[in-house]
Order: C-alpha cells, then sequence, then structure tokens
C-alpha cells in the first residue's frame, strides 16, 4: 500500500507518516495542495501512484479542499482515495469536503486505533494488520 | 456581524471546555500519558507564542504561550524524538504551531459558525483587547508553565508573528 500524506506542519506529517508505516505503507509527503498536486503527477510518471491521501484542510498555496476537487478533476487519479485529516470540524465542512469527493473524513486529534478503523472502513488495511 | 456586534468569548466559551479540549489532545498529540494541567505555575521570564486566528461571527485568536526550553521539549514530545536526535527552531515552531492549531480547529468547532481558521503563527502573543473578551487557563505541562488563551481581535491581531515555516 502507497500513501501520500498532505499536511504544512512537518510534525503532523511525521506523526501520519509513522502511524501509516506502522500498517505496512510506503509513504511519502508534501507541505501543500500543489506540491502534493505535483507528486501525483511525477509519481504517476514513475509508476508510483498512491492507494491512499490524507489531506490537511488549511495549507498555504493550495489548500486540501481545492487538492480534492483537482484530484477528482483528473481522471488519472480517480482510484486514489482522499481522506481528510483536518482539526476542521464544522458539520459543513465536513460536508464540503465529501460532495467535493473525499471518501473519508479524521479529525485532529487523533488516535491509532481511530486511523486504522478508518482504514478498515475504506478497506485499505493490509491483511496482516487487521488480522 | 461587526467586532463590536460579536459577543466576547465570556459569553461563548469556559475555561472547563479549554480544559476539556486540551485533556484530549495532550494524549494523542504530545504523547501518550502526557496532560496540561490546569493548576498555574510560576511565568517564565522569557516567552514563546504560537497562535491560529478564528474568523467568523466571532473573531479572535487561540494562544499557547510557554517559555522557549518548554517549547522545545513539547516539540521533541511530538516528534517523538529520542537522542542524540535535536530538534531545531523549525522544528520546535512547527511542532508549537500545530498543537495551537488542533486547538485552535478544536475551541473553533464550539464556537457559533460558520467559521475558518487561519494558518498558524508565532512570535509574540497578539495584544489583547477586551478584558471579557479573553478565555485563559493558566497551567502546566511537566511541571512548567503553559497558557491557553484565548482572545477576541484587536485591531492588529498578529502584529508581530510570522507564519510558522514549511
Amino acid at each position: 500500500m502507497r500513501a501520500l500524506v498532505i499536511d504544512d506542519s512537518r510534525a503532523m506529517r511525521r506523526i501520519v507518516g509513522s502511524i501509516l508505516k506502522s500498517f505496512g505503507y510506503e509513504v511519502r509527503e508534501a507541505g501543500d495542495g500543489q506540491q502534493a498536486l505535483d507528486a501525483l503527477h511525477a509519481g504517476k510518471a514513475e509508476g508510483w501512484v498512491p492507494d491512499l491521501c490524507c489531506i490537511d484542510w488549511n495549507m498555504p498555496v493550495m489548500d486540501g479542499l481545492q487538492f480534492v476537487m483537482a484530484t477528482r478533476a483528473n481522471p488519472d487519479f480517480r482510484q486514489v482515495t482522499l481522506m481528510m485529516v483536518t482539526t476542521e470540524s464544522e458539520t459543513g465542512q465536513i460536508v464540503k469536503a465529501l460532495a467535493a469527493g473525499a471518501h473519508e473524513y479524521l479529525i485532529k486529534p487523533f488516535t491509532a486505533d481511530a486511523m486504522r478503523d478508518k482504514l478498515a472502513l475504506l478497506g485499505l488495511l493490509p491483511e496482516e494488520v487487521s488480522a | 456581524m461587526t467586532l463590536q456586534e460579536a459577543p466576547p468569548i465570556t459569553a461563548l466559551l469556559d475555561p472547563a471546555t479549554v480544559q476539556s479540549i486540551a485533556d484530549e489532545i495532550w494524549p494523542t498529540l504530545v504523547g501518550d500519558g502526557e496532560a496540561f494541567v490546569p493548576v498555574p505555575v510560576a511565568p517564565p521570564a522569557e516567552v514563546v507564542s504560537a497562535w491560529v486566528t478564528i474568523s467568523g461571527p466571532w473573531n479572535g485568536a487561540v494562544v499557547l504561550t510557554c517559555a522557549p526550553a518548554t517549547a522545545e521539549a513539547l516539540a521533541e514530545s511530538v516528534l517523538m524524538t529520542r537522542p542524540p536526535t535535536v530538534v531545531d527552531d523549525e522544528d520546535v515552531a512547527d511542532a508549537l504551531g500545530e498543537l495551537a492549531n488542533v486547538l485552535g480547529g478544536n475551541i473553533k468547532s464550539v464556537l457559533p459558525g460558520p467559521s475558518s481558521l487561519g494558518l498558524p503563527q508565532i512570535g509574540s502573543a497578539p495584544t489583547t483587547g477586551r478584558l471579557d473578551d479573553v478565555c485563559r487557563v493558566n497551567g502546566q505541562w511537566r511541571g512548567q508553565s503553559l497558557t491557553i488563551t484565548v482572545q477576541g481581535a484587536t485591531e492588529a491581531l498578529h502584529p508581530s508573528g510570522t507564519e510558522v515555516p514549511q
């Protein structure tokens, strides 16, 4: 499994990345939505398309919602699962993200178990971890 | 709604709610078994603050303030660094900023909405305005002073901060 962790906080990228690595994921990082789009295109060119993107909402340059819309608009990345991982917890924002094409929503702070539950719901938990 | 018409934070939020939010954040972000304890200790001579702004029916900022050494220890805890790895200034700014960001996002969720959250900033805390538009919890982490302040906007909400470097 491959994941792209998109967050402007290095600390949060490290935290999310280490949880995903503990589940067996190969992880790459991006510091904002534009960097993430660039990483998706560069990854596709080398045959590295993530199964999952974990996306913060509030980021400079391009925010998480804009990234979701841009990714959903590109048929090359239709199979990528998009999960918002953010402090934004107002119902209206959750609805907006899901309507834009995000598949799941995880509110910070979260535990590794909460991340595991979300991945299990999405069918993105490797068998050896879910067993 | 204008700044003058907005209800003060003390009408919207109490210290117990701020504490309950911190109770949820500390173990998950700072580390297992870690807690923000709402028992004040002597404030440090030198402080650093990280904050995020909230813009909506209520306008203001959520500010986390502590000594530079405490900020460094918080960063080490958030980043789970162990010697000989050391955190640098950017790590400290990033980790303190993310703590303020998560605090701010969760505090925003209990305020009237819709609201938007600004990006984390670090530096000298914004000045406070009306006394009744400040909700402050003075506490400690690992015995060191730490303050969470939810404060209403003044004309210049972030006069001396810099955006946390990416």
